[in-house]
């Protein structure tokens, strides 16, 4: 397994937002985590990435426990977290917040540069442009695009079709899909349940801090529940 | 017209060091966003230590100011680790009262070790003044000396934050330290590097100043560092070029108001424009519309 999450127990002082959840990603695979609103998603991410920290269990990477490892030393170890909302630099340009994803690479940040551009054509025309100008669809392709910058082995997206147009949306998954056939890992977060279901191999479903159903993609979409509580019916 | 000139001069002379203390504030707020008042007396201590090494081991004044800077830097960085990073999370009163509290200590601190009588800052810099429009406008080596220190002060920082990977993780961190992490930027680091800087400023700050008014106690600090605080402010605080700004406009009205109205009035008056500036652009003159803390 590329990931282990084993009892993940997360609190916001009193609130206690993940309620003991195990999963697992394994190499090569699209993971999604679905839920509604407060379900615990960015939560839980958050917790892997190691922005926040779980009162019990254990979180394994790679083989290694990363629990009480902190955010800045995971991105060099090959995990990269796409946060909800992009995040990116507004206030610098977009060739200066892929630097920032390529901050603890030794070498090669150049050549990748111009993978990430190749992936979004996009990026590179406004690469002197400032991050707070782009639209919310390009936002999201730098947010991306600056994860991709230190060459992850697991990308993790929160919520990568949140606000966009609904061409957007699939050009967006359209480079999952391309990200994940070059070998890259993903575990996806979101509440696009339809769209997020048919491009993962597997599926967890959250509800309030628990996880309440796992199993194949597919299944996911057929599941009367699921289709009830996510998929419009 | 000679009187204006000389008054400019002056003015521009005294807001350059402004400027310099105002970096520091600035780049404190801009990152870790907290108000740092004991700015001021890392000042006094860099004055203090340039002194030591001139009047007493007789160095010359350029290892003077290195020297001080050397201990400013230290310094800095041990009062964030020491006092500050404990409150990274807590509120911003609690860092504020914290700030106010370290400025005492090291106020105290230097009573305690080196006395509060006054010591007399020895004259370093030392040459004939640039003679201009016949002789009747005098630049004194101190103007030239602010002036080019500040304006090399600020090429370089410009350079730094723009041009090297440090100094772009800082500007990463002034904006989302979240999101920074998720970079694999070590924000603590970040920080700490940030005190570092604005410390050492402080010192060749506090040097110059002692150029200026060579009065030197264990206070020297609390006037410089406040007018430099409200220079920041008035600036825009968080921005670099606004502590450019704001420093040169506080020392020019400085003098002006001290020529031309009541030198009885002068921090008055400095004061009293802060205040008018911030009712119109809360934010200060090149200050982002940001998120109001402490
Ligand atoms: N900083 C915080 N302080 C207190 N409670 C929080 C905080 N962040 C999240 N919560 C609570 O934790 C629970 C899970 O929140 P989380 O953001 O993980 O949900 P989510 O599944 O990502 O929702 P969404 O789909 O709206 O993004 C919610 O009940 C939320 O109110
Ligand atoms: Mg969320």
């Amino acid at each position: 397994m590329l990931l282990t999450v084993d009892n993940m127990n997360v609190y916001y002082g009193a609130i206690h937002a993940i309620k003991g959840i195990s999963f697992e990603v394994a190499e090569g695979e699209i993971v999604t985590l679905i839920g509604a609103n407060g379900a615990g998603k960015s939560t839980t991410l958050k917790t892997v990435s190691g922005l926040l920290r779980s009162k019990t269990g254990s979180i394994t990477f790679l083989d290694k426990d990363i629990g009480n490892v902190p955010p800045h030393k995971l991105v060099a170890q090959g995990l990269a977290h796409v946060p909800e909302g992009r995040r990116v630099f507004l206030q610098m340009t977009v060739e200066e917040n892929l630097e920032m994803g390529a901050y603890t690479r030794k070498t090669g940040a150049d050549s990748h540069m111009e993978k990430v551009y190749a992936l979004f054509p996009r990026l590179k025309e406004r690469r002197r442009q400032i991050a707070g100008t782009l639209s919310g669809g390009e936002q999201q392709m730098l947010a991306m695009g600056r994860a991709l910058m230190s060459d992850p082995k697991l990308m993790m997206l929160d919520e990568p079709s949140m606000g966009l147009a609904p061409i957007l949306v699939d050009q967006i998954f359209d480079i999952i899909k391309d990200l994940h056939k070059a070998g890259t890992t993903i575990l996806l977060v979101e509440q696009n349940a339809q769209m997020a279901l048919s491009v993962a191999d597997r599926g967890y479903v959250l509800e309030t801090g628990k996880i309440v159903k796992s199993a194949p993609a597919k299944d996911l979409l057929n599941d009367a529940a699921v289709k009830a509580a996510y998929l419009g019916g | 017209m000679v009187i204006f000139l000389t008054r400019l001069i002056n003015g521009i002379s005294l807001g350059s060091v402004y400027a310099i203390i105002a970096l520091g504030y600035t780049m404190v707020y801009g990152i870790a966003k907290m108000l740092n008042f004991a700015h001021g007396d890392v000042i006094m201590v860099g004055a203090y230590v340039c002194f030591f090494a001139i009047s007493t081991y007789h160095l010359n004044p350029v290892v003077g100011v290195l020297l001080a800077m050397v201990v400013c830097t230290l310094l800095g960085m041990v009062i964030e680790r020491l006092a500050y990073k404990p409150l990274r999370q807590a509120p911003s009163l609690a860092v504020l009262i914290t700030a106010i509290g370290v400025s005492y200590f090291l106020q105290n601190g230097a009573q305690l070790l080196w006395g509060s009588n006054n010591k007399m800052f020895p004259a370093f810099l030392k040459g004939d003044a640039l003679q201009l429009m016949d002789g009747q406008l005098r630049v004194s080596v101190t103007t030239v000396v602010n002036v080019v220190v500040c304006v090399v002060v600020m090429l370089a920082l410009t350079w730094f934050t723009g041009q090297t990977k440090m100094g772009k993780a800082m500007r990463a961190c002034s904006e989302d330290k979240g999101a920074a992490q998720l970079m694999g930027i070590n924000v603590d680091t970040t920080i700490s590097m940030t005190f570092a800087i604005g410390s050492a400023l402080a010192a060749v700050a506090g040097v110059l100043y002692m150029s200026s008014y060579p009065i030197l106690v264990p206070t020297t600090g609390s006037m410089p560092g406040i007018k430099a605080f409200t220079a920041a402010v008035f600036g825009g605080i968080g921005s670099i070029p606004g502590a450019l700004l704001g420093g040169l406009l506080l020392g020019v009205i400085e003098i002006f108001a001290g020529g031309y109205i009541s030198t009885q009035l002068q921090n008055a008056i400095v004061f009293a424009v802060l205040i008018v500036v911030l009712l119109v652009r809360p934010t200060g003159l090149l200050g982002k519309q940001i998120r109001e803390k402490v």
